[in-house]
């Protein structure tokens, strides 16, 4: 059970995490109580299925609380990141008896926390669940040694057409909205709380920022705020959460209502200089590149529908994602047509 | 001089003049038989004789824009221009002039003469408009004619009609540049409209979107002949600005550099290589380029400066003596 004060101080413990993908590493429960029984699943997302089994060194303190709204699959409703075809399979599943692992997360109905109040003694861990994220086709760039990338192509064994291209994009900012469901006064607001700017004449919300995660909210009269700068999903959901309890304890009723992101931007380094004028020439219908308005080409991918910058010294930024799984599938759509105008 | 009778049967239905037959009769205008006989006024079917009038739309007599401009004869107005009016058919009442045109206030007899076609007027006014810019900087008819078309195209899909008509004018004619091969740049569009380069742009790739076109690429050769004869250079030292600046994007020294840029580069090279030196201040006023902007892109085009030059170049300074920034 943790304090009702300082709940998100155990929560920012509880997300961090090793292999530097929190949104995709599952969680064991943080308190002292181990794992119940059975050796705890290791994380899928980062190893390929015949090593699953061997990561048992990862750390106690990636622990995951279970948070109210959760599902009792003990799946956290956030977004859901990987398209079917790319999980791993549960063949030569994890030495977990209870194995939860083969949980999938349901549909998205999961990820909408509805009329949860943040109040704390709601917070049960039902069992000690590991949180699970779907597996992901993700290089871990730090600690893990044993965490490889897997391509987004199906595990079943196929004609290797293309192998993946070894290049993971990394997230750089998080848009999300969060409903507080209730009206707000914001010079109160501005008032009491640090950190918090307000100037009606310029825009009609308070500003404020906390430091860790370090983000930046927007809070409107009506309840609705928009907060930016979280560099992962859970970041950006945590940062919320964080908003909204000082709003609450400023003594509004303030709830966490339809947390949704927004956006999501990513940016690579494909390492070689690109030839913008030929991609412009072959992919007119979707490129425009005019060196005079911006130095980059705009690459507007229709499926997924996700805008790229590509720019002549091989760096890619990538927006517009509402979805991680998304950024990863037009990153390695494009990748192919990238190479095929290196410049020699 | 006479007109056939038309010996058919149906010669009865055919003996009314033209304009009183009925709609589902034969047009003489589109029959593929037809011969247009322009100084009878007539266009008839070679091989019934069925003939129809001809309405010359042209004006009555010639007028010169230059010429006794205020006091136009023309009875009839001026040549209908059909493509972009939509067949404008409204009568507008001209000023009075003499003094039986003001009533005992002062004030003018028939004020009202504003009433045309609401439809049409924003688009005259744009055509105007266009026209105005155009002149400032000496563009030719065609380029103007093609810009009043995009114009109407864009106006008439209605898909950018939040967007002010001055600002769709100016990137249609920023697009008609480009199209016809001579491109301008965002900055001369600039000078001689009232938009701003950023809503010109965003104009500009939404009616790209709309019309479902595209552009060539601009090069650094586009500009050349025009800057360099701002600059009032010689024509050894343009071609060699041209040479420089296409070797120069060859051999890849300027990446992810404006092709503005390194035009301006060259010329600056090129000049400072011949007699008539010029400044950068004064190439980055014609090329609307900063100074700091030509001197990073000179500063990567001097290492290689001698392979730029082309081979019949004769230095007035020396490849070595070029300054170095």
């Amino acid at each position: 059970m943790f304090t009702a004060g300082a709940w998100w101080l155990d929560v920012t413990s509880r997300f961090r995490c090793v292999c530097r993908t929190p949104t995709l590493c599952w969680r064991r429960s943080l308190s002292s109580k181990g794992p119940s029984g059975s050796s705890p699943p290791p994380p899928l997302h980062c190893a390929p299925p015949s090593w699953r089994q061997s990561l048992d060194f990862l750390p106690d303190e990636l622990g995951g609380q279970n948070e109210p709204g959760f599902s009792s699959t003990g799946v956290l409703p956030c977004s859901r990141a990987v398209p079917p075809e790319t999980k791993v399979p549960n063949d030569g599943a994890a030495g977990g008896g209870s194995d939860p692992v083969e949980e999938r997360p349901a549909a998205p109905e999961l990820s909408q926390d509805s009329g949860v109040s943040l109040d704390c003694s709601a917070l049960v861990s039902a069992a000690d669940r590991p949180l699970q994220r779907t597996p992901a086709a993700e290089l871990s760039t730090a600690a893990s040694p044993f965490c490889v990338m897997t391509p987004m192509t199906p595990m079943t064994p196929m004609t290797p057409v293309t192998e993946g291209s070894g290049i993971v994009p990394q997230l750089q900012n998080i848009v999300s909205t969060v409903t507080l469901g209730c009206p707000l006064d914001l010079k109160f607001i501005a008032r009491q709380a640090r950190n918090a700017e307000y100037n009606p004449k310029r825009f009609a919300a308070v500003i404020m920022r906390i430091r860790e995660p370090r983000t930046t909210a927007l809070i409107f009269s009506s309840g609705k705020m928009v907060c930016t700068g979280a560099k992962s999903e859970e970041e950006s959901r945590l940062a919320a959460r964080k908003y909204a309890r000082v709003v609450q304890k400023l003594g509004f009723s303030a709830r966490f209502l339809e947390f949704k992101i927004q956006n999501m931007v990513a940016s690579c380094d494909v390492c070689f200089p690109i030839r913008l004028e030929g991609l412009v020439l072959t992919h007119q219908q979707f490129s425009s590149y005019e060196p005079e308005l911006f130095p980059g080409l705009i690459y507007r991918m229709v499926k997924p529908r996700i805008v790229l910058l590509i720019f002549v010294s091989g760096k890619v930024v990538l927006t517009g994602a509402k979805e991680r799984a998304e950024i990863y599938e037009a990153f390695e759509n494009i990748y192919p047509i990238l190479k095929g105008f290196r410049k020699q | 001089m006479s007109e056939r009778e038309p010996p058919s049967p149906s010669s009865a239905a055919r003996a009314l003049p033209s304009f009183l037959q009925t709609p589902q009769a034969v047009s003489a205008h589109t029959h593929p038989h037809s011969t247009t006989r322009f100084n009878v006024g007539t266009c008839g079917l070679d091989r019934c004789g069925l003939c129809d009038r001809v309405i010359d739309v042209g004006s009555e007599w010639r007028t010169f824009s230059n010429e006794k401009a205020q006091k136009d004869p023309s009875r009839v107005g001026d040549a209908q221009n059909p493509l972009l009016n939509g067949g404008d058919l409204t009568t507008m009442i001209g000023k009075g002039t003499g003094s039986a045109s003001f009533d005992e206030f002062g004030n003018s007899k028939y004020q009202n003469r504003r009433t045309m076609s609401s439809s049409d007027r924003a688009m005259l006014h744009a055509f105007k408009e266009i026209s105005t810019m155009a002149d400032r900087i000496n563009l030719p008819r065609n380029i103007v004619d093609r810009t009043n078309n995009l114009f109407k195209q864009v106006y008439e899909q209605k898909s950018l009609k939040g967007r002010a008509n001055d600002a769709i004018a100016s990137a249609c004619l920023y697009i008609a540049c480009r199209q016809e091969g001579v491109p301008r740049t965002f900055k001369e569009i600039c000078a001689v409209s009232r938009i701003s380069k950023k809503e010109i742009g965003r104009c500009f790739k939404l009616i790209l979107k709309a019309l479902e076109t595209s552009v060539d690429l601009i090069t650094t050769g586009d500009f050349m002949s025009r800057f360099c004869s701002n600059l009032g250079l010689p024509k050894q030292v343009q071609m060699a600005a041209t040479f420089i600046a296409r070797k120069a994007v060859e051999l890849d020294l300027v990446p992810g550099r404006s092709p503005i840029s390194v035009a301006a580069a060259a010329i600056y090279m090129a000049s400072q290589a011949s007699a008539e030196k010029k400044t950068q201040k004064e190439i980055g006023d014609i090329a609307g380029v900063a100074d700091v902007t030509i001197r990073q892109s000179y500063r990567l085009i001097y290492p290689r400066a001698a392979e730029l030059f082309p081979p019949d170049f004769k230095f007035d300074t020396p490849v070595d003596k070029l300054p170095q920034l």
